[in-house]
């Protein structure tokens, strides 16, 4: 059961105390490997017979084209931004994720408002305001924060390329990419810590391999979701199948 | 510039607040007229009109997607890029701006529709307090005659529809709009809002308006010799081919009210 408490105040919309789903967010920041994670746990929990919900930031019905359309200009002031991002959470929260959480299934959110707040907080926007404005949000059953340093995560940022606003390039005033990026991801990866600890994150080593990494996420989501009602039929697997052994199951079958 | 964090702002920022059909665009236009008039340097704002947002908006309400916090929420954006981007740099530059609706219609709007009070008013801390935030009081049965004058159909929520107060838009859009004046009402005491008497004389409204404005204008930002129909009165022109001034060339005559 996830029981519903929010951060803040509860907002218009909510009337049960309890959901039969579980709430999982999994944090951190671009490059660390997050979409990887969310999309083995997915597979994972379907071959355990949980339906599940994966969404992830701007990719609300309403908000979404608005705020990717409104990035392409570079113009956004924080503030109005943050807004933006509000709306296009809170549309995702009221019309994806509760309906998922009350019909039982486990909503594995890829960023939640963590990210959100970091973000704005390094960019100068009132941790206070950021915070209080987030009040709306249902507390989730878990939070796994993706812990890494700049040293680990450069390579893996370096394979696909610097993003203008993963650098931070919107607002500091560095010579070039790289020193931009170094300072953005440092300063970030502090505030994450920061929420971390003020908001009692499962931490997780995410320095080590894919595999690795996967193994850890496995056993905190696999306490998570325990006790859930599943369909027997459809859980199959055993629960202790590795992520290779998983895939070569998957295989033929796909 | 942070919003948040600003010292006192050289300009002036005079707002109108009421309900539909109190008639408040039409004084705040009045007033417009007569400050460009006066030579002052006027910039306005209204509610729901920024650009960047505003597309969000109407989408939002053409496939009912908006919910109370969602409908708060991208008013609020909407209402911090037009701060950032129009009426803080004209109050730091120590212009006048005027805003058609201000923080004052999301607290109103809002609150009916179950949203938190203390949320919001945090939420909205970023914008600059008023000089004059002027509320125009008309009763529900006046305010309903007007808008139902010229009005085919009401929108589904301008109506409020969305509340399921009433099936029926028309008692609905009444059900909705006398709610908002309960808020109003105590928005008034809580932040000093003036208080218009919306059913008087239109005149009358203004004069008043124009005498509670007045003393707040020494040192205002001006700009002289930028008045096109000046310049066409003298050149003996009618400005053919100027376009895109409707601003000035409208103002002729309308400064002679008071």
């Amino acid at each position: 059961m996830t029981e519903v408490r929010f951060y803040g105040h509860r907002p218009p919309g909510f009337e049960e105390d309890t959901l039969p789903g579980r709430l999982i967010v999994i944090e951190g920041t671009d490059g660390v490997g997050r979409s990887t994670q969310v999309a083995l746990l997915k597979e994972w929990l379907e071959d355990r017979a949980y339906a599940v919900l994966d969404t992830g930031l701007v990719r609300s019905e309403l908000a979404g084209p608005g705020i990717k359309r409104a990035k392409q200009g570079h113009t956004l002031d924080p503030i109005t931004l943050n807004l933006f991002y509000a709306t296009d959470f809170w549309d995702r929260l009221e019309r994806q994720i509760v309906p998922a959480l009350r019909a039982g299934m486990v909503a594995l959110v890829d960023r939640y408002i963590f990210s959100l707040i970091a973000r704005a907080t390094v960019r100068g926007v009132s941790r206070e305001w950021m915070e209080h404005l987030y009040g709306f949000a249902l507390i989730p059953d878990r939070t796994i924060y993706l812990d890494i340093d700049v040293e680990h995560l450069l390579p893996r940022v370096l394979e696909r390329g610097f993003d203008y606003w993963e650098s931070g390039l919107d607002f500091l005033r560095e010579q070039d990419v790289y020193r931009s990026f170094e300072k953005y991801q440092a300063e970030l990866l502090a505030e994450f810590l920061r929420l971390a600890e003020d908001h009692h994150f499962e931490v997780v080593d995410a320095r080590g391999s894919i595999a690795d990494v996967f193994e850890v996420l496995r056993a905190k989501v696999d306490g998570a979701v325990k006790g859930m009602e599943v369909d027997q039929l459809a859980a199959h697997r055993p629960a202790d199948t590795t992520v290779e052994q998983a895939r070569e199951t998957e295989a033929p079958s796909a | 510039m942070n919003p948040f964090e600003r010292d006192d702002l050289p300009g002036r920022l005079f707002i109108v607040e009421g309900i539909d059909g109190s008639g408040k665009s039409t004084q705040l236009d009045l007033l417009h007229k007569w400050l460009v008039g006066e030579g002052y340097l006027v910039v306005f704002s209204e509610w729901n009109s920024s650009p960047i947002v505003k597309g969000t908006t109407k989408r939002g309400k053409k496939r009912k997607l908006l919910s109370p916090m969602s409908f708060s929420l991208i008013h609020a954006a909407d209402f911090a890029s037009r701060i950032h981007d129009r009426i803080l740099p004209a109050l730091q530059a120590g212009a006048i701006v005027l805003a058609d609706r201000y923080v004052y219609t999301a607290f109103a709007r809002d609150a009916v529709r179950g949203v938190d009070p203390n949320w919001l008013r945090r939420v909205y801390s970023f914008a600059p307090t008023p000089t004059i935030s002027f509320y125009f009081d008309v009763p529900l049965d006046e305010a309903i005659r007007r808008i139902m004058e010229g009005r085919p159909s009401l929108k589904f929520y301008e109506a409020g529809l969305d509340m399921g107060l009433a099936d029926d838009p028309e008692d609905s859009f009444r059900r909705y709009q006398g709610l908002i004046r309960e808020e109003y009402d105590r928005l008034v005491g809580e932040f000093g809002l003036v208080r218009m008497d919306a059913t008087e004389n239109l005149i009358r409204q203004q004069q008043r308006m124009r005498q509670l404005v007045e003393p707040h204008l020494n040192g205002v930002m001006r700009i002289e010799g930028q008045s096109l129909s000046d310049a066409l009165v003298k050149a003996r022109l009618r400005g053919r081919y100027v376009s895109g001034r409707q601003d000035v060339t409208q103002v002729s005559g309308a400064g002679r009210l008071a």
